[in-house]
């Protein structure tokens, strides 16, 4: 990783640095230097994937920058700052030309809810759009991609980066860690006996263990689950390469409500309070979550 | 039955018939009806009428009667004992059955006849019926011992108010009564006390220390005491012991009955077993001197007779012996005598040997001892025929008596007759056989002891009184006496011996002898009458010695004999002390009261002797003659009391035969045993000899094993010697191998010594091979130093020959040199020196070129690492710009797959919209067929020509392959499953596109081909001023879109298409076949068309590029920057210039 030394590292040899910054991680202020740092990332022509993904893992996005380094990450936008009103233009145009033929082919009107629009805009790029007399209600991987495309359109506001941003993020999801979302139930196990054996235990006990919701949790990526002031947080991570904070974010869930759970015998019970968690201190879930994610893939990063 | 009944009755009296015959058949159809019939009405009638007539027959039957009659016979025989004129013959009755014995006799005790018959005793006064009851008792106490449990003060009381009858005499009876009850209470004595001692002890004791019974005791029973010894049982057992029934069990009753003998001191009532033989020799001198004291009781005329009487056994036991029959009894008896030399076993031999021979000879009695056993008797003697028989003269009795001789096989018919007559005169002698004829006696009576005792007598008293009448005695009684001082000892021991083998056994009671003589004269009579000879109820001595050798082998025999041999000696020197004893204080000794019995039997004597005298001097006629004779009518209390006299004497001697019978008995059981005893002997002789033999054979066997050994010694020592010599030589051969050892040795030290010599020798040999090598090898040097010394040599010669000619040349060459030395040497100088700044002046001009080269070299190496470093970056921008336009083309690709979907999208509804338009409007399609053929025409002016041929299905393939070896590595869509063959046409169509766009070939060297390298080049023609290459119009692609949609719109219609897309079966059959043909056609020309257009364009890009440095400019990227690429140098420009 001698590509991307510590922001500080690199920043401490920069004359325009703040002298304070040294100070401001350890009085508790974080994403000071990082939003400098960022920029400092953003101004390279071409843009460096990898430092922006290594940022994007290990610190906060800011969120002026998020959904450009997003599109960045994702692809939306090539490195080239040079190309990318070009590509954006490409994009636009790209996205103009699939609704317009999607109205010409009634699959859509005016009154058609965004999210529906992107779906089957992403069905027909996907070559899996049902014909207009046989449309179907959408199952569940399209239920999937609704939950998702709900929470980015909170994130978004521009539609065509919305639909963007939503199929490249679960087009990604599903080329990246397809082969790995089937084995995260075993590893929040793993990492729960760790932590809370008893809860593992009671979990098991109850029958629960098998009930839980992975489908909310490492499918819709906690879209739907989290408010999307927490859920982009956590997607910055994901979209940087990491689907285990994932696990994490789960294991953190279980281990703020392990009271209320231990209470809950039903595994019904406990999968109904766990779809419907509080919205309140999410943020703080999810920056115990990061912390813990760090904890134990921290020796991965250093020893890398 | 009820029929039968009195007609059997009927028949009762016939019994008494004197047909044999007949009365065989009465008696079994009485016996037949009592086994048939179960009724007490027969047997009833029967008692009755034996109560009535007193008949024998009936009393044979009853006496036999069977198991379920003895219950009716006891309660009848109760029934009668009530009756106080019944009782005594119901006595009599009881006795018989009694003495029969019957198995049945145990029950008596549990039936009420016993109750009452000890009742009777105890309450009677008849002294006739109480001694016969007692009798009775005493014959029926050994046969129900358990029962005395009950009973036993019962006859404890019997006992003492019959003893205390005595002295008492309440019914005042006379006295000869009192000496049958005395004697009968005396044998009861004897009978309890053996069998109860301690109760009858005990009972004594009780009864006597009381002061009204102490006369009794005085009188009667002490003097009874003293014919007893102590009871062993008083010793051991205890009251309760004795009437245990599990005491009795073992005993029998002729075990109890000699039991009671045992203890008994009275020779009369005691036996002598062996267990108790030391007893007797206390007793001998008192019972030998009783009849001494006799003479002193109130019966002294006795003794003559008795004397007499007792010396006739001496000579009729041995009458029988000599084996002779022709001789005379006393010739027999004087022959035994004269032989007194002989050994006793010599005797005894003779004697047995003379026995077996004469067992023909004595074919009567042995024949009937042999068929018929001792236990055998006849039927008592009636008691109406004995009174008959006492009113008959006894001399006919008389003449019976002789009978007893056929003893020595004289006919008795013709002799008894004869007889009488002729031992008329010897009544003595006449007596005293038929006493032993009918009693045993022949046999038994002379037991040594007596038969001593009697000689003693005779010797002793013989001053006596002798009857002058002696008759056969006589003689032989002198021949005796004669003989006796010398052999007296051997007499006894003759005597002993014919009668030991049965003194060992049993010793006969005595009395019998003095009882018998009155009664038996008329029982013998009787038995004359009925069996020829009597002696079929008495088996003499004879016929059981015969049975000895028949059953005992011959040591058996041996074994008796000696048995009885020591025992006379024994009793033979007793008797001569006691001879001599008895002589000097026999007097004194009479103190000893004598015994009931003893005092019966004198009485019995007494009146024998009366009515001999009474009745000889009666004339023979009028021996039948009744009392009247002596003087009116004999008085009837007389006759009863005689009557019942005999009666009671009957009764008497009933009871001692079957005592006698009880020993006869215990006789046969103690032969059996020394028989099977002998028979032990034996087999222990034969074992004996079979150990002796074998002990011979293990002494020979001990011999032979000696000899084996000693053979074996001599094997063992030779077999060492051999051992020791075959030592020997192995220890030679052993010594002879080691020398031979020892020699090899030396000898192998010497080659191995040898060895190292030669050992040495080699190597010396090899030192001085080496040496002669060495020696060799600097031969070889030396002549090569030789050689090359002589070569050398030659050398020097031809080098010291040359020197001589060099010497001479130069000589030579000196001389001419002095003459031509100055003029050449000036031209040389001059031509060097000009030579020289020729020289010099070239080399000037050289260096100033070589400066100027180097400094063409420092600006050429300038200028190239400029272009080095341009190049860098140029390489580095061409990445950079590679990059951008990758990711430019991925957006742009992603649009075109989009546009490619929407495309596909829109195709598929287009195709179902047409399908639903010609399913709605089948009738249409013929009209439709037209336009779909006029439309190939209109699209080659629309198309380019070159990328739109109609042929798509078959030019597909073909235009794929091409694109690919076009661009390298085209991504190609993957085809559609609705319109598999839609991409094809936008892939044929895109080829020319992709030529000129597709980044895929971006990342190598900028080739002229690529539109890199077109791009590349522009930028460098940015900067010469090169113009732009209107080769391929990017406006094209803008509007590329448009006209695709248009084509497609129009290539969708073609008839090739519908086919596939359209499953339903299509009206309209002709027309697809009709667009094929022509267009299969065509296909071939558009395939390879484009193929030539391409080369060419290709063609005509290599010229413009060759030709020229404008390439193609590109209008998209007009909009960037061109400062930017102000500075890169031209490759290709530069390069033309320098070259």
């Amino acid at each position: 990783m001698h590509m991307f030394n510590c922001p500080g590292g690199t920043m401490a040899d920069d004359p325009q640095r703040n002298f304070r910054s040294a100070y401001y991680e350890k009085v508790g202020f974080r994403g000071v230097e990082e939003k400098k740092s960022l920029e400092i990332l953003l101004k390279d022509n071409p843009l460096d994937l990898e430092k922006l993904s290594t940022f994007s893992q290990r610190f906060p996005l800011p969120s002026m920058y998020r959904i450009h380094v997003w599109k960045v990450l994702l692809g939306i936008l090539p490195p080239h700052s040079d190309s990318h009103a070009l590509v954006g233009g490409y994009r636009k145009e790209q996205y103009q030309d699939i609704l317009e033929a999607l109205e010409v082919m009634r699959y859509i009107n005016s009154s058609t809810p965004s999210t529906h629009v992107y779906l089957r805009m992403f069905q027909l790029e996907s070559q899996t759009l049902p014909r207009c007399s046989e449309t179907s209600p959408p199952d569940e991987e399209n239920e999937d991609f609704l939950s998702i495309s709900r929470a980015m359109e909170e994130i978004v506001d521009d539609p065509v980066d919305c639909y963007w941003l939503v199929k490249c993020f679960v087009n990604q999801y599903h080329t990246k860690f397809g082969d790995s979302v089937p084995h995260l139930p075993k590893s929040l196990e793993h990492y729960l006996s760790q932590e809370e054996p008893r809860l593992l235990n009671h979990l098991k006990n109850s029958g629960a263990l098998h009930q839980l919701p992975y489908n909310l949790w490492f499918r819709c990526c906690f879209a739907g689950c989290l408010p999307e002031s927490s859920l982009q947080r956590v997607w910055d991570k994901v979209i940087s390469g990491s689907c285990k904070i994932l696990v994490f974010v789960a294991l953190e869930i279980l281990l703020s409500y392990k009271i209320i759970l231990m209470g809950i015998n039903r595994p019904e019970g406990m999968v109904k309070f766990l779809c419907n968690i509080p919205q309140e201190n999410t943020d703080a879930i999810v920056t115990k979550a990061i912390d813990l994610w760090h904890k134990y893939s921290g020796t991965l990063i250093h020893a890398i | 039955m009820a029929r039968e009944q009195p007609n059997v009755g009927d028949l009762l009296p016939l019994l008494e018939t004197s047909d044999l015959h007949q009365l065989e058949e009465i008696r079994g159809l009485i016996n037949e009806q009592l086994s048939t019939e179960r009724g007490s009405m027969l047997l009833n009638t029967l008692v009755d009428y034996y109560l009535e007539t007193n008949s024998a027959q009936a009393v044979h039957i009853l006496s036999s009667v069977r198991e379920p009659h003895d219950k009716h016979l006891l309660d009848k025989m109760n029934d009668c004992m009530t009756k106080q004129a019944c009782r005594l013959p119901t006595l009599t009755l009881l006795g018989h059955v009694v003495r029969k014995q019957p198995s049945w006799i145990h029950k008596i005790a549990r039936y009420p006849l016993l109750l009452s018959l000890l009742k009777c005793l105890k309450t009677d006064t008849d002294v006739v019926v109480l001694i016969t009851g007692v009798l009775v008792l005493i014959t029926l106490l050994p046969m129900i011992p358990q029962a005395g449990k009950q009973h036993l003060w019962e006859y404890f009381d019997i006992f003492g108010r019959l003893a205390s009858w005595n002295l008492k005499n309440p019914g005042h009876v006379s006295e000869v009564y009192l000496i049958h009850l005395h004697a009968s209470v005396y044998s009861l004595f004897h009978r309890l006390y053996g069998m109860y001692p301690c109760n009858f002890v005990s009972y004594l004791r009780s009864h006597y220390s009381m002061k009204e019974n102490m006369e009794t005791f005085e009188e009667v029973v002490k003097p009874m005491l003293e014919h007893v010894r102590i009871h062993p049982e008083l010793v051991t057992g205890t009251k309760d012991h004795e009437l245990d029934p599990t005491r009795w069990k073992k005993y029998e009753i002729h075990d109890i009955v000699i039991e009671c003998a045992k203890v008994s001191l009275d020779p009369k009532e005691a036996s002598c077993e062996e267990g108790y033989a030391t007893m007797p020799e206390n007793f001998y001198p008192q019972i030998h001197l009783r009849p001494q004291d006799c003479t002193s009781s109130p019966y002294p005329d006795l003794h003559s007779s008795y004397g007499s009487t007792s010396s006739t056994p001496f000579s009729t036991p041995r009458q029988p012996l000599p084996p002779p029959l022709s001789l005379p009894p006393f010739s027999g008896t004087q022959s035994s005598y004269r032989s007194p030399q002989t050994s006793r076993r010599q005797n005894s031999c003779e004697l047995n040997s003379s026995c077996g021979g004469k067992d023909p000879l004595w074919s009567p009695s042995s024949l009937c001892g042999m068929t018929t056993p001792p236990s055998s008797r006849g039927m008592s003697p009636n008691l109406e025929l004995s009174h008959s028989a006492s009113h008959l003269p006894t001399p006919g009795g008389k003449g019976t008596p002789a009978s007893s001789t056929p003893a020595t096989s004289s006919p008795p018919p013709t002799l008894s007759d004869d007889f009488p007559v002729i031992s008329l005169p010897a009544n003595t002698v006449q007596s005293s056989p038929p006493r032993k004829v009918c009693s045993l006696n022949a046999i038994l009576k002379m037991s040594i002891r007596s038969a001593i005792t009697e000689e003693l007598w005779k010797l002793t008293e013989e001053k006596l009184e002798l009857s002058g009448v002696r008759g056969f005695d006589s003689p032989f009684y002198h021949t005796t006496e004669t003989t006796q001082p010398g052999g007296e000892g051997r007499n006894s021991a003759v005597g002993l011996e014919q009668s030991c083998s049965f003194h060992t056994c049993f010793t006969p009671i005595e009395h019998h002898l003095h009882q018998s003589p009155s009664v038996p004269d008329d029982e013998v009579t009787k038995f004359g009458m009925f069996s020829p000879s009597p002696c079929s109820k008495t088996p003499a001595p004879v016929p059981y010695e015969s049975f000895f050798d028949l059953a005992l082998p011959r040591a058996a025999s041996l074994f008796v004999h000696q048995k009885t041999s020591e025992v006379a000696h024994k009793v033979t020197m007793e008797r001569l002390l006691q001879r001599e004893e008895g002589l000097e204080d026999g007097e004194e000794e009479g103190v000893v009261s004598a015994s009931p019995l003893e005092v019966l039997d004198r009485l019995v004597q007494q009146g024998s002797d009366a009515h001999d005298k009474v009745l000889k001097r009666l004339p023979l006629p009028s021996k039948s003659a009744d009392w009247t004779h002596f003087g009116g009518s004999a008085p009837l209390d007389e006759l009863h009391t005689l009557r019942s006299q005999l009666l009671l004497l009957h009764n008497q001697l009933l009871y001692e035969r079957y005592k006698r019978e009880q020993h006869a008995v215990r006789n046969r059981r103690l032969l059996r045993r020394i028989i099977n005893a002998t028979a032990l002997e034996e087999q222990n002789n034969a074992m004996k000899d079979q150990l002796n033999l074998q002990s011979v054979d293990i002494l020979s066997l001990r011999e032979s094993l000696q000899v084996e050994q000693q053979r074996y010694r001599q094997l063992w020592e030779d077999r060492e010697t051999v051992v020791t010599r075959l030592h020997s030589q192995i220890r030679q051969l052993q010594q002879g191998r080691d020398d031979y050892y020892t020699k090899n040795q030396e000898l192998q030290s010497k080659l191995q010594e040898y060895q190292k010599k030669m050992d040495e020798l080699e190597a010396e040999l090899q030192r001085a091979n080496n040496k002669v090598c060495h020696t060799g090898h600097l031969l070889n040097q030396m002549t090569i130093k030789l050689s090359n010394s002589e070569s050398t040599q030659q050398q020097m010669s031809f080098l010291n020959k040359q020197l001589l000619l060099l010497g001479e040349a130069h000589k030579l060459s000196m001389q001419e040199l002095q003459h031509a030395d100055a003029s050449n040497t000036k031209m040389l100088q001059v031509s060097y020196g000009k030579e020289v700044e020729t020289l010099r002046q070239s080399l000037l001009v050289q260096g100033q070129k070589l400066e100027a080269a180097q400094q063409r070299v420092a600006e050429l190496e300038t200028l190239l690492s400029k272009k080095e470093h341009l190049i860098a970056e140029q390489k580095k921008f061409l990445e950079d710009v590679k990059c951008q336009a990758k990711a430019e083309l991925q957006a742009s690709d992603s649009r075109y797959q989009a546009q490619r979907r929407i495309t596909q999208l829109l195709q598929t509804e287009l195709l179902q919209l047409y399908s639903r338009v010609e399913m709605e409007a089948p009738a249409s399609t013929t009209s439709c067929s037209p336009p779909e053929d006029s439309r190939p025409p209109h699209d080659s002016p629309h198309g380019n020509g070159s990328t739109l041929s109609p042929g798509q299905p078959k030019a597909s393939n073909s235009s794929k392959s091409t694109a690919n070896s076009i661009n390298g590595s085209q991504e190609l869509a993957p085809p559609l499953l609705v319109e598999p063959s839609l991409s094809c046409p936008h892939a044929s169509l895109l080829t020319p596109l992709a030529a000129s766009d597709t980044p895929l070939t971006v990342g190598s060297y900028p080739s002229a081909k690529s539109f890199l390298g077109m791009r590349a080049r522009e930028l460098f023609r940015n900067k010469s001023e090169s113009q732009c290459d209107e080769d391929q119009p990017p406006p094209r692609l803008a509007g590329l879109a448009h006209g695709l949609k248009t084509e497609l719109c129009v290539e969708s219609i073609s008839p090739s298409y519908i086919a596939p897309v359209s499953p339903a079966p299509s009206p309209i059959p002709p027309p697809p076949p009709p667009p094929v043909t022509p267009l299969t056609v065509p296909t071939k020309e558009p395939a390879s068309e484009p193929k030539q257009q391409r080369a060419s364009r290709q063609e005509s890009l290599c010229r413009k590029t060759g030709a020229g440095p404008g390439g193609g400019r590109v209008q998209v990227g007009s909009s960037r920057p061109r400062q930017q690429q102000l500075k890169i140098m031209d490759y290709n420009e530069t390069h033309h210039e320098h070259s």
